[in-house]
Parts: structure tokens; sequence; C-alpha cells
């Protein structure tokens, strides 16, 4: 019963979010139950991890940038998901929340020398090649908006989440109807462009 | 292509014939030569595009058949008569074929799904999950370089575990859908997105096909001919073939030459014509 609440305030505390805060990049995708044009659910399952990773602590509060942990996001395809040794290199030596469930988890692996093994929450169909090296480079790093904005495009605001829930419909028309819309090229400038249209640039 | 993007590029989509100078201002234009004095027929190429593009071994039976899905295949090509009774040892002439990325590919205007069209840098691409498996395409080609899958070839082709070894970068097709060379484009997008965050146009050399990187005679150069500089470009200008012209008008002594082009395909490999001691 009590995580049935839990479930439920999480949820409406999402839909709260969507409908209010930041306007346009959250609401992309469709509101939290809908479907997009092309039928996909914009809500993604539960997705149960070894522990329960709050995101909520990391990069809402602590405002911790997303790429901190996952480094890879800005030269590579792959985002990555953190090493225990990057967990470990701050919770060493933040003594106040050592004795919190989740930390001794945390520190269990650690003893092991094992890696947690995460679930994957954002999962494309094997015949899509999505890059996020360009979009981090092409929005983050040329137009500098901010990277709770950049990334929540398609993973909707991690920040306010624990463990992240697929909350867009990464469906090929949601993809495209971005691609379509004309960006600013950089901050300086009213030139736009659109993402790449090819077939080929996504589907290998 | 969603409709808008139909409507707004109408005329560019239009275009069938490659015309003069049409890569000039564009970044890319992927093309190939392959130097038949240099091909010794190894087949290595042929082995390197199966590692890299997950092509599956069809077995004997199935080969016999014709259901080879060799995308890059090694043509054999015997003397006859006279030439053979003069240079009895002169044996096989070979001549690798795969898709000759035809500026105006017939294979195209088929497609009753479009799941093969043009990407803007000049390739011909063919999209597996759209693909019905209609076999118009391969029925229109001209280089019979189309293949089709007739079975669910991954689990006999690569039994556990040696599915390790697919590509992780190239779809595994499943059966019923049309496949082909695609001039590597897992590779030329990988460079492409590099030299697009470092602000850059991808330089010569910095990319190239699993066939031509396998070579042990560098046989095939790959390249950008919309860059000048590039080898390929530099070749194609040397034996001077023009990529928009389906008659060359060049020397008599250049051993340059494209396949049917007389089809008004405007394909995008150049052969290099041996040059046998008979001739010399």
């Amino acid at each position: 019963m009590k995580v049935r609440m839990k479930n439920i305030l999480v949820w409406l505390s999402l839909l709260v979010l969507c409908g209010t805060a930041t306007g346009e990049p959250f609401v992309q995708g469709g509101a939290i139950g809908s479907q997009t044009d092309d039928g996909y659910n914009a809500l993604g399952p539960v997705v149960e991890q070894p522990i329960e990773f709050p995101h909520n602590t990391h990069a809402g509060q602590m405002g911790i940038n997303c790429m901190y942990c996952h480094t890879y996001a800005r030269r590579s395809a792959v985002s990555g998901i953190p090493r225990l040794d990057k967990c470990m290199g701050c919770h060493k030596l933040i003594e106040s929340v050592k004795d919190k469930p989740r930390i001794k988890k945390l520190f269990e692996y650690w003893e092991k020398k094992e890696p947690i093994p995460w679930k994957k929450v954002h999962d494309l169909p094997d015949f899509v090649r999505f890059n996020h090296e360009r979009h981090i480079q092409r929005f983050y790093f040329r137009e500098d908006r901010p990277v709770r904005e950049v990334c929540g495009y398609c993973h909707g605001d991690v920040a306010s989440m624990t463990t992240a829930r697929r909350v867009k419909a990464l469906s090929m028309g949601w993809c495209v109807s971005c691609h379509q819309k004309d960006h600013l090229e950089n901050a300086a400038t009213t030139k736009t462009s659109n993402g790449p249209n090819d077939c080929w640039q996504c589907h290998k | 292509m969603s409709l808008s993007n139909l409507i707004k590029n109408w005329s560019s989509l239009r275009v069938k014939r490659p015309y003069e100078d049409q890569y000039k201002d564009k970044d890319y234009k992927w093309a190939m030569v392959i130097d038949l004095d240099a091909c010794t027929g190894c087949n290595a190429c042929t082995t390197a595009c199966y590692a890299e593009n997950n092509l599956p071994v069809v077995g004997r039976e199935a080969f016999s058949k014709g259901q080879a899905m060799h995308w890059l295949r090694i043509e054999r090509y015997w003397g006859e008569g006279e030439h053979m009774d003069k240079f009895p040892d002169h044996g096989a002439q070979f001549l690798p074929m795969m898709c000759q990325q035809c500026e105006s590919a017939p294979c195209e205007v088929v497609c009753p799904v479009g799941a093969t069209h043009h990407t803007p840098d000049g390739l011909n691409s063919q999209v597996y999950n759209r693909c019905i498996g209609s076999r118009y395409c391969s029925a229109n080609c001209p280089y019979k370089v189309r293949y089709f899958n007739w079975w669910q070839y991954p689990e006999r082709a690569w039994p556990n575990p040696l599915e390790q070894q697919l590509n992780p970068d190239v779809t595994v097709r499943s059966k019923g859908v049309m496949e082909k060379c695609t001039f590597c484009v897992q590779r030329l997008t990988e460079a492409k997105n590099r030299a697009r965050t470092e602000g850059r146009r991808v330089a010569d050399g910095e990319v190239t096909t699993a066939c031509a990187q396998a070579c042990p005679t560098s046989a095939i150069t790959f390249g950008n001919l919309a860059d000048d500089k590039s080898q390929v470009a530099r070749i194609w200008e040397r034996q001077q073939i023009k990529l928009a012209s389906d008659k060359q008008e060049k020397d008599e002594n250049l051993r340059g030459y494209r396949i049917f082009e007389e089809l008004r395909t405007y394909p995008s490999v150049v052969y290099l014509e041996r040059v046998r001691d008979s001739e010399a």
C-alpha cells in the first residue's frame, strides 16, 4: 500500500512538472500517459534498478551536471553509465550519508568488486543509431543551452525523478518532429538549421 | 521522409539524373576506384565485407541456388579462343563487383515503398525495416548486386557464441528484406559525426571501406569526390571520367571506365582496365 501511494505521488509530481514547469522541452513528446501521432506511448515502463538511484538529489538538489557522471555523452555515440569508482570518488568522502541503506548497498558492491547491474531505461531498437555527441555538441556547447534542458528534450526532467523513467516516445515520428524544427545556429545569429533528414543518418 | 520536407525540397528530390558540378558545393560525394591491374582476385575484400557488414554464410546448398549474400563478389573472366592459345597461362581476370552506388539508380525508382533512395552524399541507401521484399529493385539492377534474404539466416550463420562476432553498428537483417553494399555507411557516418563536431570536413584517407582497408595490393581506393584534392577525385580527373556523363570523352590510352555506363546509371565506381602483356 505504501509503495503504491509513493508511486502515485511520483506520478503526480511528474504530471505537475510536465504541465507547468519550464514549458516546451518537457511537454514535447506528449503528456505522460498520452500517445504520439505514430501511436507510441510517451511514458515507458517502470524499470526497477539494483539501487534506487536518486537523480533528484544529485542533479536536482546538488545541481551536478548530467555529464559529470554520464561523461561520454559529449564525445561518443553513447552517454555511458558511470563506473563504480565514479560513485565512490565522492561517496567515500561524504560521511553524512554513509549509513543510508542505498549507500550501504553501494559500498557492498564496491567491497565485492562487482559492477552495479544497472538496467537500461532508454532503449532504442537495434536498427537505429543515435548519437549523443552530436546533440550535446550542437545544443549544449554551441548554443549554450542549460544541460537540464538539452538532455531533457529526450530524457525528460530526470533531475526531478529518482530512478530514470522514459517519458518521451523515442519513436521515429517524434524524432523527426524535432529534426524538422528550425533551430537557431547559435545565440548570436538568426540563421537556423534543421536536423538531418536522411534515412541512413539514423537507420543502420 | 516527411511531407513537409517533400514539399520543401521537391525539385531536388525529383532530380534523377546527375548534372555537371552537382556536388561542387556539397561536402561529400563518396566514390571509388578499383585498379584491376592490381587486383589478384584473392577475395580478401569479400572476406572483410562479410566480417564488417554481418553477412551470413549461407552454406553450399543455398549458394548453388544463387542465394549467396556476398555484397562484394569477385567475378572471374576467362580469356577465349586465340587469346588463350597465344597466352595459355593467363588464366582468369578478376573484377570485384559491388553496388555501384548509381547516381541515377534503376533500383530506386521501382521500389514501391521507398525503402531505397538517394542520400545527400550520393549513396544509394537501403532501409531494411521499410523493405517489404518485393524484389523489384533486384530485378531492375543491371549489376545484380542486390541480395535477398530468402531465409532467416542469423541463427544458422552465427550459432552461439558466434553472434559475439557481429558488428554492433550494422543491423542483422532478417528474412524477407533486400540488402546490398552500403560503402560501409556506418564508418562514414561515424567519421562525418566526428568531423562535424570538430567543425571540418572528413579528410581524405580518414575513413575507408572494409574492402579497401583489407586489399593487400591497394587496388581499391575510396574517398570523397566532392573534395578536389582527394585521391579518388584526382584519379577520376586523371582518367578524364565525369560523373554526370554517360559517354566519356577521354584519351584512348586511359584505362578508366565505368561499367554499363551506356545504361545511364551514372555509377560511382571507376574501374581501371587491366594491362596484359599481349597488349603492352
